[in-house]
């Protein structure tokens, strides 16, 4: 499957699971998509356990307000009538279900590129060569943050201003770190662009090595997306 | 209008949107702050709104489409609440970078225009969010705001009022939050890298 | 054929080497910075990916010191400074560039790993350029000579004139056992006394633990068994937090804890006075410190001087006399002979004041102009030499 393919299709999925009235509807949706994520043989119940904690503590907050404080659902609210529980149970399920929905459908095309690298990901990916070019700078930033912040915390652990355990100190310096990792990779950026960009003219080297190599779709893409496209019409049929 | 020091910037300000909720977490803090890095990149290409506008909705897109596919699945839904705070961030916030780099700092000033545009920030994402908070969420977040919700929803109130009014009460005090910390990243920014994002003048002859 | 840049710090050594680089093949000439940063291309998630960005099916040249292969899914900013650089190299070696600037980053390298890269560099097809402060002239390399300035003068010697003898604590590490998640054993009940008053040098191949003992000591860290005692008093910094050890990291802009160097010297000032038993040095004594270290004023914005000024102004801190262990890791990059000569009379002078020095360094020349200790780190463990 190419990139492209994928978010065709998860475009097409997530459509459906937005357009989706009832637990009818997201399950023809939730049956596509765990056939697309067994299809990958790539580990579904790491998936799986991922989205339940995603959305595990949404549920939770939409039962207390809805079932447990409220007592109705919202079209009996704008209808003016009396309402019940049993409905605000079935309007929690329908919206829990339909972010669980989104949450796996996220996860399992994340997981099918998942030995792919960054690089080979962007490169395959139809987009302007401008936004591809943004998209590869900021996921190596992230890298570059992510190491920023470690060192960023070492040295003001060092320093005494933070300790390794939340503490009021945490919350007085927390600001501190921040403009510690900011100033570190504004530094990175600068070098970079001030001084070995240019030498090197690399930019241009980026875009030889993000030009597309392969086609733009393959096969399996039409039958997953074909897939998706079906369901997102029987989701409308069914509205 | 896209040169490589205003690409950088993008890709900075998007890393940091992504990056910021790890020290969040490392620091234990009970917020999540995820559109510092927008605000900024305003910040820093100001006084061109045009480019400060294009500039900052591309770090924040990107920032949420990478934090929608590794941290936060739900957060790519909030688009034009992006567009909402890089339009204000642009086109209001970026008057007060003069006041934001003044040496020595004048507190007056300073934290009465980050409250300022904070809470106008905090109205239009608050707005703006509100139809997606419902549709999305039935109103509910998971964050303390959902009480509120919960409050305006047992007095009657139809769901996206509560959600706005949910919102309107929070919001203000997250963004103004978030565009304080952008205002001290942005004064604490070399003058090197400002000036790179400058474009460069053409010559009077 | 090589080309070497020499002159003392602030002769205008890198600006020469951009505009040598310029004339032999304008935008097209690969360049390492100092610091590992300043290295890689910051376009890449991946050692595979870096690779790949430079790659020419064309390039016949090699020059893989480290096992890449290996290293394919590892992200660069986790590499050490060292690897970043012998990375960096290799992806020189597989590109289709003919000419190549490096601002002093061999001085990261091991002495193995420094050979091997000269010997590469002096090969036919390429054109290299090359500042490195320890090096005066090459064979076969053209030298061409900067002359120094007066610009951040620095007076090492003024800087630690005011420091006065202090009690420093003995530090014993008992039965020490580390290692991060999931990786292999660092430390496995290493043992270890340091007596105050001298300095030591801490060996071993990358991966070894040099840092991470650091990291310990200061409480960025904690051990998984084993004890830390201060005069035999139990020391617990992962808990109580760090009030002994004043840390110079490789990088500067690794330490700084401030957008100017007058904000970073307030909070450590506000982060000490909390622990009444420490004598925290006042804020005159402090920018008199800095002007010796070359800054023209405390208020200057930190990441606006050059880095070799910041490399400089990070030893502050260790030599402000605050806390009595010191801890340098590789303090001579970038610095000139001069100054790495005065930064071991400086070293020194502390050690004669009763403080404790502990120091990482590849540069076997500056460790020979000091007297010291041999930490060996290797296999787990911590073996003391004198």
């Amino acid at each position: 499957m190419t990139p492209n393919g994928a978010i065709l299709f998860g475009v097409l999925l997530i459509a459906a699971t937005g357009l989706a009235r009832d637990l009818t509807s997201l399950a023809i949706v939730l049956a596509v998509l765990l056939a697309f994520a067994l299809a990958s043989r790539r580990n579904l119940t790491s998936a799986l356990l991922w989205s339940l904690g995603i959305v595990a503590p949404l549920a939770a907050f939409m039962a207390l307000v809805w079932i447990g404080i409220v007592g109705r659902a919202p079209h009996e609210i704008a209808a003016g009538v009396e309402g019940s529980r049993a409905a605000a149970t079935a309007y929690v399920a329908l919206v829990c279900a339909r972010l669980f929905l989104i949450a796996f459908a996220i996860q399992a095309l994340f997981l099918r590129f998942s030995d792919w690298t960054s690089l080979a990901f962007v490169r395959a990916l139809t987009a302007p060569a401008l936004a591809k070019k943004a998209l590869v700078l900021t996921l190596s930033l992230i890298e570059t943050i992510l190491h920023a912040i470690d060192r960023a915390r070492t040295a003001l652990i060092v320093a005494g201003l933070i300790t390794r355990r939340f503490s009021a100190q945490n919350l007085r310096n927390g600001w501190v770190l921040v403009q510690t990792v900011w100033l570190t990779v504004i530094a990175i950026a600068i070098g970079r662009t001030r001084d070995k960009w240019p030498a090197e003219g690399t930019l241009a080297r980026l875009d030889h090595a993000l030009a597309a190599t392969a086609p733009r779709f393959a096969h399996v893409d039409a039958l997953w997306s074909g897939a998706a496209l079906i369901c997102l019409i029987i989701v409308l049929g069914l509205r | 209008m896209f040169t490589t020091p205003r690409l950088v910037a993008i890709a900075l300000c998007a890393a940091l949107n992504f990056a910021i909720g790890n020290v969040v977490y490392l620091v234990k803090l009970p917020i999540y702050l995820d559109s510092i890095g927008t605000i900024l990149c305003a910040l820093l290409i100001f006084p061109d709104r045009l480019a400060a506008i294009c500039c900052a909705f591309m770090a924040g897109v990107i920032g949420i489409i990478l934090t929608g596919l590794l941290l936060n699945p739900f957060l790519p839904w909030f688009v034009f609440t992006v567009l909402a705070i890089v339009l204000v961030s642009a086109l209001l916030t970026g008057r007060a970078t003069d006041t934001f780099r003044a040496r020595p700092l004048e507190p007056l000033r300073f934290f009465g225009k980050v409250i300022l545009y904070g809470v106008i920030t905090g109205i239009a994402s608050a707005i703006v969010s509100a139809p997606v908070v419902v549709y999305l969420f039935g109103g509910v977040t998971g964050s303390g705001s959902a009480f509120v919700v919960a409050f305006f929803l047992k007095a009657g109130q139809q769901l996206l009022n509560s959600a706005l009014l949910a919102g309107l009460t929070t919001e203000p005090v997250d963004k103004t939050l978030q565009v304080l910390l952008a205002a001290l990243l942005y004064r604490a920014t070399p003058r090197e890298f400002i000036s790179m994002l400058r474009l460069p003048q053409p010559s009077p002859t | 054929m090589g080309e070497l840049i020499s002159g003392p710090n602030f002769s205008g050594r890198s600006a020469a080497l951009a505009v040598r680089l310029n004339a032999l093949a304008p935008g097209n000439a690969f360049f390492i910075g100092p610091y590992a940063e300043a290295a890689l291309s910051g376009l890449s998630n991946t050692v595979s990916d870096e690779i790949a960005v430079y790659r020419s099916p064309a390039s016949a040249r090699a020059f893989a010191p480290l096992d890449f292969a290996a290293l394919a899914a590892r992200k660069p900013p986790t590499l050490s400074g060292g690897e970043q650089v012998l990375l960096a190299l290799h992806c020189f070696a597989t590109s289709d560039f003919t000419v190549i600037g490096i601002d002093t980053a061999l001085e990261q390298l091991d002495p193995g790993n420094r050979e091997d890269a000269l010997g590469f560099l002096a090969g036919n097809d390429i054109a290299a350029v090359l500042v490195d402060n320890r090096l005066e002239q090459l064979p076969g390399w053209s030298v061409c000579e900067q002359q120094g300035t007066s610009a951040f003068a620095c007076d090492l010697a003024a800087a630690t004139r005011s420091l006065v003898p202090v009690n420093a604590p003995t530090i014993a590490i008992e039965n020490l056992s580390f290692r991060y998640a999931a990786g292999p054993e660092i430390f496995q009940d290493a043992s270890l006394a340091l007596t105050p008053g001298r300095a030591y040098r801490l060996s071993g191949p990358n991966g070894a633990g040099k840092t991470t003992l650091f990291k310990l000591l200061a409480g960025v860290l904690a051990p998984r068994t084993g004890r830390i005692t201060l005069d035999g008093a139990p020391y617990a910094p992962w808990r109580t937090g760090n009030r002994i050890f004043a840390f110079a990291t490789q990088n500067p802009d690794h330490q700084w804890c401030g957008a100017t160097l007058g904000e970073d010297l307030a909070r450590r000032r506000r982060a000490l006075e909390r622990h009444p038993e420490i004598a925290v040095p006042d804020e005159t004594a402090l920018t008199a410190l800095a002007t010796h270290l070359g800054a023209g004023s405390v208020d200057q914005h930190l990441y606006e001087l050059p880095l070799t000024a910041r490399k400089r102004l990070s030893w502050l801190w260790p030599l402000s006399g605050a806390l009595p262990w010191i801890m340098l890791d590789e303090p001579t990059i970038g610095q000139d002979a001069m100054t790495r000569t005065a930064l071991a009379e400086a070293i020194a002078h502390l050690t004669a004041c009763g403080h404790g020095v502990l120091f990482i360094t590849h540069d076997d020349a500056f460790a020979a102009t000091i007297a010291h200790g041999t930490l060996q780190l290797a296999n787990a463990e911590i073996t003391a030499s004198h």
